[in-house]
């Protein structure tokens, strides 16, 4: 038998206690989004359920007793720590759902630095870890611009891949062990070691899970020695994005790991103002880091690449060294961003995908062709442009960028009339063209309609993972997989 | 037609200077050709105000015509063509010989600006109250007494009349609100404007379409402002000293956000709530 909304909020009380119960209207409406709708919750429209409660989780032993009792009851959660998803992945769609928070298991556990890495609770703020560890001179090399907000378990939840990607890697090639709670209450550990061979690698069954698998309360990531001192920036401006991408892949196969390597076409930068130092252009930049030896090889070796093309031509470093200490967005930036849609209705929004070297340009000139062929709103576009900011051996990522006014609809029309719309015909070109359809978002809960087409065959594989850990489909039901 | 001119004055975004960014150098001059560069707050609301204010609601046939003026080198193009493209029938930049040192200089800045405006005979001149550089707060007001103009300041809003020669323009005094009904012409110094202090975004289109049109450029030969002595000022700039704004901070001791939260109340706002 269904649970009423009551006897779920009071089982839950009998699990994790009074305090940690949430049932305030306010929280609860808060809980029930993420940054996707952005518009409609800024004017205090909440067009998904509201679920039933939210709980403050305590411990391990405390996510398991809550997940055990959903899961014999068929109830509905959704695991949130920082809440800064941005691809609807915490919304709460299923009636009376139970929000998961795990925000207040924040401890840093342990930090190692003779077997260089660090342990933290899912709640453990990103940049509250970074800093404890760049005071004692090492960093996790993640820097995603949600640091100042995300915390370590979303940030593992969603595949989540930072601004220094090209050197350090993304979250999954930094988590040595987690441990995590699937939906039977059953918790495992998977142990701290450099590498092995012992059949698959599960670690991968948790990364990027997006709550639909299990809940991650612990996190053990890699960490490295932290030398600011010797960054260097590295910049030029140059007329077209395919010049860009063919440069970007010899500076990757030539085997340079710059930390930062990105390249901006002209629209996009405007709204970084690079048209104030490369109007017109795009920009491809660098940061080369590390000890002295290796920023300074990987420095001079970029240039030596990059200048042998005469188009491109050098800008100042610092320029670019200006704008990237100011990219991260704190909590500062969001309020800001809220009060600006708020009174201007001016939306900005990304979908970001990714592509070997051989089709990545294809995307990028399809994906904003099309959007300018057949978008029916496109005198309402103020910005439509895109920048690759992780690359690869083998390939490299792209972000589209596209702002808009909000025209002739109401708040909760705004997210279908554009950025859905937008989004799909994006996703399109990019799996028409053999790329994949997320990069480092999350499938969230609005680009599931296309989860079978981006693993064809392989979904076989993705699906027997839900119907192995989630036979009852209570972990945050509707995201990666899409509703039956 | 009302012939409306907007000043702007374009500024280093000081905020993403960090603390080892400010040095300068022995002209002091501070190094700022990193930083990105943007519109002064007030006169970006100055900006957006007059749009509304040339384009209204209820009639808007009833155009006014709009000039952005700046005081620049060629860096002020970009942001011309900005407000060209959101709607402003012109965009001119005055280009000083480079020996005028123009920074801590609103004599020399407001003789320029009402040369330019009895020049093409405007009747309406806003300007924002200060500039982030030199925060003077005296342009307006001296491009005022030099047209021998009305001037109202802590301008919040501007709407216009049933007549055409009268505006009705909010302000602020002494905390209070005065509304006043002024014949043109008159120059108006915004401050906090109630309206969105943020001005529009053009789209695609309107973008492009700003590209091809040009910017007017004008000398202090051309404005006939060519006699030194004009651009002299009784001030000379000795040194530059970097305001100090540490603030101290208490850490609230507590284990939950709970305890924190009552420990922030009983020492700290509860004696300053009213009994």
């Amino acid at each position: 038998m269904t649970l009423t909304r009551q006897a779920i909020v009071d089982h839950l009380i009998d699990i994790a206690g009074q305090d940690r119960v949430i049932t305030d209207e306010q929280v609860l409406k808060e809980n029930s989004h993420d940054r996707y709708k952005k518009l409609e919750t800024i004017f205090g429209i909440y067009t998904t359920p509201i679920p039933a409660a939210v709980v403050k989780l305590a411990d391990t032993k405390q996510v398991s007793d809550v997940l055990k009792f959903l899961n014999e009851n068929k109830v509905n959660s959704v695991a949130r720590t920082g809440g800064t998803a941005t691809e609807g992945g915490l919304e709460t769609i299923v009636e009376n759902s139970v929000v998961l928070d795990g925000s207040q298991m924040n401890q840093i556990i342990k930090i190692d630095s003779t077997n260089m890495q660090a342990t933290a609770q899912c709640g453990v703020n990103l940049g509250e870890l970074e800093d404890r560890l760049r005071e004692q001179g090492f960093t996790t090399g993640h820097s995603p611009q949600s640091k100042p907000l995300a915390n370590m378990g979303g940030l593992v939840a969603t595949r989540s891949i930072g601004q220094f990607s090209t050197l350090y890697g993304g979250i999954e090639d930094m988590v040595i062990g987690l441990e995590a709670v699937f939906p039977n209450g059953e918790i495992t550990r998977i142990k701290n070691v450099p590498r092995r061979a012992c059949g698959p690698d599960i670690r991968h069954v948790i990364i990027g899970n997006e709550g639909a698998l299990c809940y991650i309360t612990e996190v053990t990531v890699k960490i490295y020695k932290y030398f600011p001192e010797n960054n260097q920036f590295l910049a030029w401006a140059l007329d077209d994005m395919s010049l860009g991408f063919k440069i970007l892949r010899e500076v990757m196969v030539e085997g340079y790991r710059p930390s930062v390597a990105r390249l901006y076409d002209a629209e996009d930068g405007s709204q970084h103002s690079f048209d104030q130092f490369a109007a017109d252009k795009c920009v491809l930049m660098f940061m080369a880091e590390g000890n002295e030896y290796l920023a300074n090889a990987t420095a001079r070796g970029i240039a030596r690449v990059v200048e042998k093309y005469e188009e491109c031509q050098p800008i100042d470093g610092r320029l670019i060294e200006n704008w990237f200490d100011n990219l991260n967005w704190g909590p500062e930036k969001i309020a800001q961003e809220r009060e600006l849609i708020r009174k201007t209705q001016h939306m900005a929004y990304t979908t970001e995908v990714s592509g070997n070297w051989d089709c990545i340009n294809t995307i990028y000139e399809n994906a904003i062709k099309r959007i300018r062929e057949q978008y029916p709103h496109m005198d309402d576009l103020t910005m439509l442009g895109g920048h690759s900011s992780h690359s690869y051996q083998t390939g490299t990522n792209l972000y589209f960028v596209y702002d808009y006014d909000v025209k002739d609809c109401k708040p909760e029309e705004e997210i279908n009339k554009y950025h859905i719309a937008l989004n799909a015909l994006i996703v399109e070109e990019t799996l028409k063209a053999g790329g994949s359809m997320v990069h480092h978002h999350g499938i969230g809960k609005y680009r599931t309609p296309w989860t079978r087409q981006e693993h064809g065959s392989a979904y076989y594989i993705l699906k027997g993972l839900k119907d192995q850990y989630d036979p009852n489909g209570i972990m945050n039901t509707g995201t990666i997989y899409p509703v039956e | 037609m009302m012939k409306i001119a907007v000043c702007f004055k374009i500024i280093a975004d000081y905020d993403r200077m960090s603390p080892k960014d400010w040095a300068w150098d022995e002209h002091h001059i501070v190094d700022t050709r990193f930083v990105r560069r943007i519109f002064n707050c007030f006169e970006e609301s100055a900006l957006e105000m007059a749009l509304k204010l040339s384009r209204p609601v209820e009639n808007p046939s009833d155009k006014a015509e709009l000039t952005a003026l700046t005081i620049d080198d060629e860096k002020g193009d970009l942001f011309l063509k900005h407000l060209i493209a959101v709607g402003y029938d012109h965009g001119v930049r005055i280009c000083c010989s480079r020996e005028l040192d123009l920074r801590f200089n609103p004599m020399g800045i407001s003789r320029l600006i009402s040369a330019y405006i009895r020049q093409m005979g405007q009747t309406l001149v806003i300007l924002g109250m200060q500039g982030g550089e030199g925060d003077n707060g005296q342009t307006g007001f001296l491009v005022a007494e030099q047209l021998g103009w009305p001037c109202v300041r802590e301008v919040t809003e501007a709407i216009r009349t049933e007549s055409p020669e009268f505006l009705k323009v909010t302000s602020r005094i002494d905390g209070a609100s005065l509304v006043q009904i002024i014949k043109l012409p008159m120059v108006l110094i915004i401050g906090h404007s109630q309206e969105s202090p943020y001005l529009r975004i053009p789209n695609l289109k309107q973008k492009l379409d700003a590209k091809k049109k040009q910017v007017t450029l004008l000398s202090e030969h051309e404005l006939k402002v060519n006699n030194k002595i004009w651009f002299n000022t009784d001030k000379t700039l000795i040194d530059l000293q970097r305001q100090k704004t540490n603030q101290s901070c208490i850490f609230l001791e507590g284990k939950t956000a709970r305890d924190q939260a009552q420990q922030l109340y009983n020492q700290y706002l509860k004696k300053r709530l009213p009994t």
